[in-house]
């Protein structure tokens, strides 16, 4: 389960002298489904465009299932189904038809094509449509014949693009539901700027801005980390001069806050804490609330791709799982 | 070459399933058929008029198959070279237009398939075409014994040159994303291969000499005389590989340029 499906290493691209991306590294095991989050303009669809094929790095390497994309790009494209921004469908053909001309350009033995068609349809759950025209459909059947012709030929590798934009409420869940269940068979690679999406399908995240990755961890560990680093809030009943408690272990800047509390940045590596309830216990503060400010993964979001002016916090928002 | 076939069976397909196709078979018909027509009628007139003079002293005939097939096939290239721009500016720019291209581009194909499939679609409309305006000439066994041998060339020709035309507006069809654009561009590049040659004898003889043999209407008015030289075959092959390659360069290039 650990094999390695995609693995970018170095991997930069410019448009003329602009840099959309900058020495991207980034793996996907099998099996994986990754986040790939960021603002718009980030460079997520020129990095996905470079993983599916359709574009050339200026330089660094893409390797997948181990292929290289651009020295076999023709074997590795056949490892790779790719839901492009807007599902590449061709409105004169039926659903049926669509995908099995597909799959034929894409490999599929000639005796398997109705049953991988078939496979795909039901996955995506397209058979009640199956026999009219794609541009007859609506939009979220449309994008289901997408997400359909990147896995009717069982690629080992997924790449969606922003695959529920544009979708109802019922629908995204849906979407969702089949990112989740592709991710045990195939790697995913998805696209998307919808934090909640990211939660609900993703196991790891990679986070890029201007054209960097500032971050590539699991979820439950990027918002740790945010979290270690960031504010505590105490309240006291009883509480002591400001120097007191800006002198314990751990205590980095404090300053007051609603209802007489406190707000406390902590030390990056003393955890202050076990201090302010031994102090608060041992000298009767009377400890009303000590909370640590939660960050939601929008605030992860935010301060990751927000923090590209200072170099020093961007060598900081580096990170390794 | 299964990938090949298939895209070049959905290709032609999808020219019927649009009204495209079929509007240009009937507009391409029903002018042809009009020419043809009028080619028939004059060639009776001309006979009438070739026999009231008894036979201008004897010397030479007037042939059937060259006052009327080849009046009509020479016409039916030129009406194509309206016609093709419009067909095949289509291929290539209309699917990076409805974003259909990246499911072709990040399929397992090289890019010579992709080009030649699309290519063997476009003959393969191209051969429908040409054999329902060889109805026309069937016709004459009616009434007369036309050239058998002159009618084949010129149908032969009336292929080539078409392929041509067809294998430059897929060039010019890889060239941008705009499909009126690509049109234009094999419009302007077709006229000027057709109308090159009227400087041929007036310019330099050297230049003179090049421009004639670059010129499409000289290669295919000897078709229509019934001449099959390997010259002009060699000629219209060389311009529709010229036509496949470019295209082909291009999508290598774009997978380089973005």
């Amino acid at each position: 389960m650990t094999e390695i499906m995609i693995e970018v290493s170095d991997l930069s691209r410019n448009f003329g002298s602009i840099c959309a991306l900058d020495r991207i590294n980034l793996q996907v095991k099998r099996g994986e489904v990754m986040g790939f989050l960021g603002p718009n303009g980030a460079g997520k669809t020129t990095a996905m465009r470079i993983l599916a094929g359709l574009l050339a790095p200026t330089s660094g390497s893409v390797q997948v299932a181990g292929l290289d994309v651009l020295e076999q790009g023709v074997a590795a494209r056949a490892k790779i189904g790719l839901l492009p921004e807007t599902p590449p469908l061709y409105g004169e053909m039926t659903v049926r038809e669509y995908l099995s001309y597909l799959a034929a350009l894409r490999r599929v033995p000639r005796t398997q094509v109705r049953t991988a068609v078939e496979r795909a349809m039901s996955r995506c759950g397209l058979e009640s449509v199956s026999e009219r025209l794609l541009r007859n459909l609506s939009k979220g059947y449309r994008q289901r014949a997408g997400i359909a012709q990147a896995i009717v030929h069982s690629p080992e590798v997924v790449i969606l693009d922003e695959p529920t934009v544009g979708l109802d409420p019922i629908q995204i869940r849906e979407i969702r539901g089949l990112i989740r269940e592709l991710g045990g068979e195939h790697s995913v690679l998805l696209s998307t700027h919808i934090l909640p999406e990211v939660r609900m399908t993703c196991n790891r995240v990679a986070l890029i801005s201007q054209g960097r990755i500032v971050a590539d961890d699991t979820l439950e560990g990027l918002e740790k980390r945010a979290q270690s680093a960031g504010l505590l809030f105490i309240r006291l009943n009883n509480s002591p001069e400001v120097s007191t408690l800006a002198a314990l272990p751990g205590v980095a800047h404090i300053e007051s806050g609603e209802g007489g509390g406190w707000w406390i940045t902590p030390h990056p590596q003393i955890d202050p804490t076990p201090a302010i309830l031994r102090n608060a216990v041992e000298k009767g503060w009377d400890l009303r609330e000590l909370s640590p400010a939660s960050h939601s993964l929008e605030d992860i979001f935010v301060q990751l791709t927000t923090q590209e002016a200072d170099p020093e916090a961007h060598a900081a928002g580096e990170m390794k799982p | 070459m299964r990938a090949l076939c298939t895209i070049a069976y959905r290709e032609w397909r999808s020219m019927f399933l649009s009204p495209l196709a079929w509007t240009l078979l009937a507009v391409l018909f029903a002018i042809a058929a009009y020419m043809f027509n009028a080619a028939v009628i004059n060639y009776q007139l001309r006979l009438m008029q070739f026999q009231s003079y008894g036979g201008m002293g004897g010397g030479g005939e007037i042939s059937l198959t060259e006052w009327t097939v080849a009046p009509m096939l020479g016409n039916a290239a030129v009406l194509m070279l309206l016609l093709m721009p419009l067909l095949t500016m289509r291929l290539i720019a209309e699917e990076k237009r409805q974003d259909t291209w990246p499911a072709l581009a990040s399929s397992p194909l090289s890019p010579m398939t992709i080009i030649g499939g699309k290519y063997l679609g476009l003959l393969l409309f191209l051969l429908v075409t040409v054999a329902m305006l060889g109805i026309m000439p069937l016709t004459l066994y009616f009434f007369g014994s036309p050239d058998t041998g002159q009618i084949v060339a010129g149908l032969l020709g009336l292929f080539l040159v078409t392929a041509a035309f067809g294998a430059i507006g897929l060039a010019a069809s890889s060239a941008t994303d705009s499909p009126i654009v690509a049109a234009f561009i094999t419009f302007g590049v077709l006229l000027s291969l057709w109308i090159v040659a009227w400087m041929g004898d007036s310019a330099g003889s050297e230049v003179g000499k090049i421009l004639t043999w670059v010129s499409l209407l000289n290669h295919y008015e000897n078709f229509l005389t019934g001449v099959i030289s390997s010259a002009d075959l060699a000629y219209f092959l060389l311009l529709s590989s010229f036509g496949l390659v470019f295209a082909r360069q291009r999508m290598v290039a774009e997978r380089i340029r973005g």
